[in-house]
């Protein structure tokens, strides 16, 4: 997982590039770099650390720059493995986002022919690559490309050489967009990095490979010239800003209301318009998806089995890549916010390949996902900056109870009654983020702890898994998502005043069930918050402190719930004083596996 | 000899219609403003011209293309933050390798003005109007700018600055010294101030004429304006039955048919359905593909492309955006019961129009059922729904369903 950049045109590269790498920081930043061409030498300054941390960086311009951001794959992050790479001459300068899975042995290749290597990393062999093409008398493109023959794994790369006007990139399996300005042209893993520039893009697809000078691009496949239109990105430079908010995730958790009413905007309008060829003659469904996508999913098996009574699997994306999962007609629905998750991008693959029908839901409009897939439906959330997956998770699962009421058996008119509750959703999210000083306050109370379980059961056990992710990725307190039920079968021994316990308590069948489980927890003494409906009045007689959040028909719950528990990490967080948009180790989009 | 024209902003004054367009793509005589300013500029000689867009730039770019259909190099700048005229300039200097002129998109400057201008080594154009509170105004001396002082409230003379500029690239090095304004952009003034205080002159040179449009209404003053101008042309067909009196040009394709009156100047788009039995009134602009139904009265107008007015309607000094549909028997006010001035809320603010008579702005993909009335200063966003029967008035928010 990394971001890279690249510019050619008429401002200063080393200036673009940093501005641009800025806005992929959210795609690893563990070190950065940067290199230039000026006067057919190679300028090259690399750092460790984030780039939000330099000042007044400057290259002394050059016309023609790349750049990159990393997080760390191979090799540990240090001055020497973070990119630009060069080849043996510093002639050749490279940024690559990916994987090389045959580094191993083409380094070797390279070094019996007395290529130097400098650092750890798989991407060095890509410039040594092209040195030897184009001591063999290639041209720069030409060379690039046929380095690209020799690379296996994914990659997403941009070259340039001290005394060539042109950047030469290629995509395979990472992503890359081309950005298209006045003169000038911008090369990056994402949009943001060009939005301060230019909101017309053209998406690469993997195999491709684009010749980049000032006057002009040509995009390649298998040595042919492809024609390919140019998109308007509608996103403001703002939409990808904080917007006043102290932090994207906070911003980010506001956005929910809106996330939501987008998403209803543009899939219900007198009916739920989702293609409905898309389950048309399927037996089952199942769900591959990593992370926060995962509960996702764990909900949407609920939803789909319970509102139309099709059998749901749902794997993870990395565990699935190596089963051989009994399929039928099976709709393989992967999600993944970026739509460049290495793992579920992989799984999707694997169904294609065994024949299945391939569904992605994503917020990323031309990321890999969509093109892998036979549909896509698009969660309208927008960019989202925060690491931790907030608007994008609640759109997902908007997007879920649409598809569920879609291919509900129901009679129609308790479709029509829940897709009205679904309507008010957005009303009652906001009431939830009216709240925010009382979830702020009571998170005063438990940002002291090192442990904390979440317990709920049936639709209320995902909510608590995705609970608990959100306060471990940004607070640091180890937290656990568990089936109330299960307590008694082992979590039961580490219970007690040490240990608080967020209960996700819905009225519904399992409401006594799960009281039952709070006083069982309290007689061990472990602090207890109840995340409850706002009808609810005997739970404050069995717990510590309640965040009430307004009634809905139990099963859209999730919603509600999951938006107190998002602040409730938020608030914890801060008070520990985490860095919350950039929690350590972890990365907003993982395109390895 | 280049020419820089500032397109880059959406012109939030003139919403609802910016919603979709920015402000130099509105049609007053059924040409973008942009378009007219192009025209007068290669009519003075000028087609090496460079512009700076930003908001909506594709509606720009997509219209213009390279310019080769007006006989002129067109080049763009995207400048995606709107930091001011400075800024907007300093963007465009990689592109500048010689004297050009500078000017904004939303006016519209004769070819005569524009060759005056020109001619002269350094120079600003000025124009004289009654209220010059507004805008910058420009202390000249022999004929040469003194000082420019930006909305003073007591302005020493009514003498403004028209935005157009005639520069040599000396200037350029005054735009790096050129710091933020009181109002927060970089401005070209400021850039001219400091030159001038080193001693560089500047000419004033006054125009003949300048229309530039703040807000919808004025829309209609520069319609007007220009319709004045008008040459008669039927290139389309008129049915016997049909009377045509006064300027009034009808576009190919277009068919006027028996029962309708139109009185000049009128300028009727390509493709359109025009009557039977209708009224046209002067100074109405109906642009492409557009549709005005049997007993539709309009009058003082700009009815924009693809939008129908198909029955029984009244539409006065009103602008309706393109792709429009009235219901039967919709209709505009456009005069107060008490003849009073009409103000409208504009940013949530009220402003006077400064007119008697003045009907509603409504925006793009605008719907209206059957039977329904819109009150004088109507603000309607584009996409709005309106159901049958209902009396709108106020600001109405894009994609809304009146019902």
């Amino acid at each position: 997982m990394c971001g890279i950049v690249g510019y050619v045109g008429f401002r200063n590269a080393d200036e673009v590039a940093i501005s641009a790498l800025r806005r992929l920081e959210y795609r690893g930043y563990d070190s950065w770099g940067v290199a230039i061409a000026k006067d057919g030498e190679i300028v090259v300054k690399k750092n460790v650390g984030a780039i939000g941390d330099i000042k007044d960086f400057s290259l002394g311009g050059g016309k023609i720059g790349l750049g990159h951001t990393r997080w760390a794959t191979h090799g540990k992050p240090s001055e020497i493995n973070a990119h630009p790479h060069l080849d043996c001459k510093g002639r050749i300068a490279v940024v690559h986002n990916g994987i090389i899975s045959n580094f191993r042995s083409l380094r070797e290749r390279l070094e019996n022919e007395g290529h130097t290597f400098r650092s750890e990393t798989d991407t060095e062999v890509i410039p040594h690559l092209i040195e030897s093409w184009v001591e063999r008398g290639e041209d720069f493109a030409d060379a690039v490309m046929k380095t690209a023959e020799e690379l296996q794994g994914s990659y997403a790369f941009v070259a340039m050489k001290a005394d060539d006007a042109r950047l030469v990139a290629v995509r395979y399996k990472s992503p890359l967009v081309l950005g298209v300005g006045d003169g000038e042209f911008f090369l990056a893993s994402d949009i943001p990095a060009m939005l301060e520039y230019t909101n017309r893009v053209v998406y690469l697809d993997d195999g491709e490979s684009v010749i980049v000078s000032k006057d002009g691009y040509r995009i390649l496949k298998n040595g042919v010239e492809v024609e390919k239109g140019i998109e308007i990105v509608p996103w403001s430079i703002e939409d990808a800003e904080k917007g006043g908010y102290e932090h994207f995730m906070l911003k980010e958790i506001h956005e929910n209301p809106r996330v939501v009413e987008d998403t209803l905007l543009e899939y219900l309008g007198e009916d739920i318009e989702i293609d409905s060829r898309i389950f048309a003659g399927i037996s089952d469904i199942l769900f591959v998806a990593c992370g926060t996508s995962f509960h996702a999913c764990l909900i949407g098996k609920y939803l789909i089995e319970e509102l139309a009574g099709i059998p749901v699997r749902v794997e993870y994306a990395s565990e699935f890549n190596y089963s051989n999962p009994p399929l039928s007609r099976t709709l393989v629905v992967g999600i993944t916010q970026s739509g460049e998750t290495a793992d579920t991008l992989e799984a999707m693959r694997k169904a294609k390949k065994l024949g299945m029908r391939v569904l992605a839901i994503t917020n990323v409009l031309g990321s890999t996902a969509t093109r892998l897939a036979d549909h896509v439906i698009y969660t309208r959330a927008g960019p989202e900056i925060g690491v931790a997956a907030t608007k994008t998770f609640i759109a997902q699962l908007t997007v879920l109870y649409l598809i569920a009421a879609k291919i509900s058996n129901l009679p129609p008119k308790e479709i029509e009654e829940l897709l009205n509750e679904l309507r008010s959703i957005p009303q009652k999210i906001r009431q939830i983020l009216d709240m925010e000083d009382e979830i702020s306050s009571i998170s005063e109370t438990f940002a002291g702890y090192e442990n904390m379980m979440y317990v709920g059961r049936g639709i209320g056990y995902p909510i608590a898994l995705e609970g608990a992710l959100k306060l471990k990725e940004i607070s640091y307190i180890h937290a656990e998502g568990y089936p109330a039920g299960e307590l008694k079968h082992g979590p039961f021994a580490l219970l007690g005043e040490k240990t608080p316990v967020v209960a996700c308590i819905v009225r519904d069948k399992t409401y006594d069930s799960m009281l039952g489980n709070i006083k069982e927890i309290k007689a061990r003494e472990s602090p207890v918050i109840a995340v409850a409906n706002e009808e609810d009045d005997e739970i404050e007689k069995f717990v510590d402190y309640t965040i009430r959040v307004p009634s809905t028909n139990p099963i859209l719950t999730p919603l509600t719930y999951s938006v107190a528990l998002q602040l409730f990490a938020y608030y914890v967080a801060r008070l520990r004083g985490c860095e919350i948009d950039k929690p350590r180790n972890l990365a907003k989009s993982v395109t390895v596996e | 000899m280049q020419a820089v024209i500032l397109a880059a902003g959406e012109g939030t004054r003139m919403r609802p219609l910016t919603y979709t367009k920015p402000k130099v793509m509105l049609p007053v005589a059924n040409k973008p403003i942009l378009e007219h300013l192009i025209i007068e500029l290669k009519k003075a000689g000028i087609d090496n011209l460079i512009l700076v867009v930003g908001y909506r730039s594709e509606t720009i770019r997509g219209y213009f293309s390279d310019g080769s259909r007006w006989g002129v190099k067109i080049k763009y700048i995207e400048q995606r933050r709107q930091l001011g005229t400075a800024d907007a300039l300093k963007s465009a200097t990689h592109l500048i390798n010689s004297d050009f002129i500078m000017l904004n998109g939303d006016n519209i400057v004769s070819a005569e003005d524009i060759a005056k201008i020109a001619s002269s080594k350094r120079a600003l154009g000025v124009y004289s109007v009654p209220k010059p509170q507004d805008f910058g105004v420009v202390v000249v001396e022999d004929g040469k700018v003194k000082r420019i002082i930006e909305k003073p409230s007591q302005p020493p003379t009514n003498t403004i600055n028209a935005g157009v500029y005639k520069f040599d690239t000396a200037v350029l090095d005054y735009l790096e010294k050129t710091g933020v304004s009181e109002r927060g952009e970089y401005e070209v003034t400021d850039t001219i101030q400091l030159a001038i205080s080193d001693g560089i002159v500047f000419e004033a040179v006054e125009l003949n004429r300048w229309i530039d449009v703040g807000y919808p209404w004025d829309l209609l003053r520069a319609n007007e304006a220009l319709l004045k101008d008008v040459k008669p042309e039927i290139k389309g067909e008129v049915e016997d039955g049909a009377v045509i009196k006064g300027n009034v040009f009808i576009d190919e394709g277009s068919v006027v048919m028996s029962g309708s009156y139109i009185i000049g100047p009128v300028v009727i788009g390509r493709n359109c359905r025009i009557g039977p039995c209708c009224f046209i009134r002067p100074f109405t602009s109906i642009g492409d593909n557009c549709h005005i139904g049997a007993f539709v009265e309009v009058k003082n107008s700009i009815v924009m492309s693809n939008t129908n007015l198909p029955h029984l309607n009244y539409v006065g000094d009103s602008v309706i955006g393109e792709g429009c549909n009235f219901g039967a028997g919709t209709k505009v006010a456009n005069l107060r019961l008490d003849e009073r001035e009409i103000k409208v809320p504009v940013k949530g603010k009220i402003v006077s129009t400064g007119r008697k008579k003045f009907g509603a702005v409504v925006g793009d993909g605008v719907k209206t059922g059957i039977n329904v009335s819109i009150n004088v200063g109507a603000m309607v966003g584009n996409d709005v729904f309106i159901a049958p029967g209902k009396v709108v008035g106020g600001t109405v928010e894009p994609g809304t369903f009146l019902r």
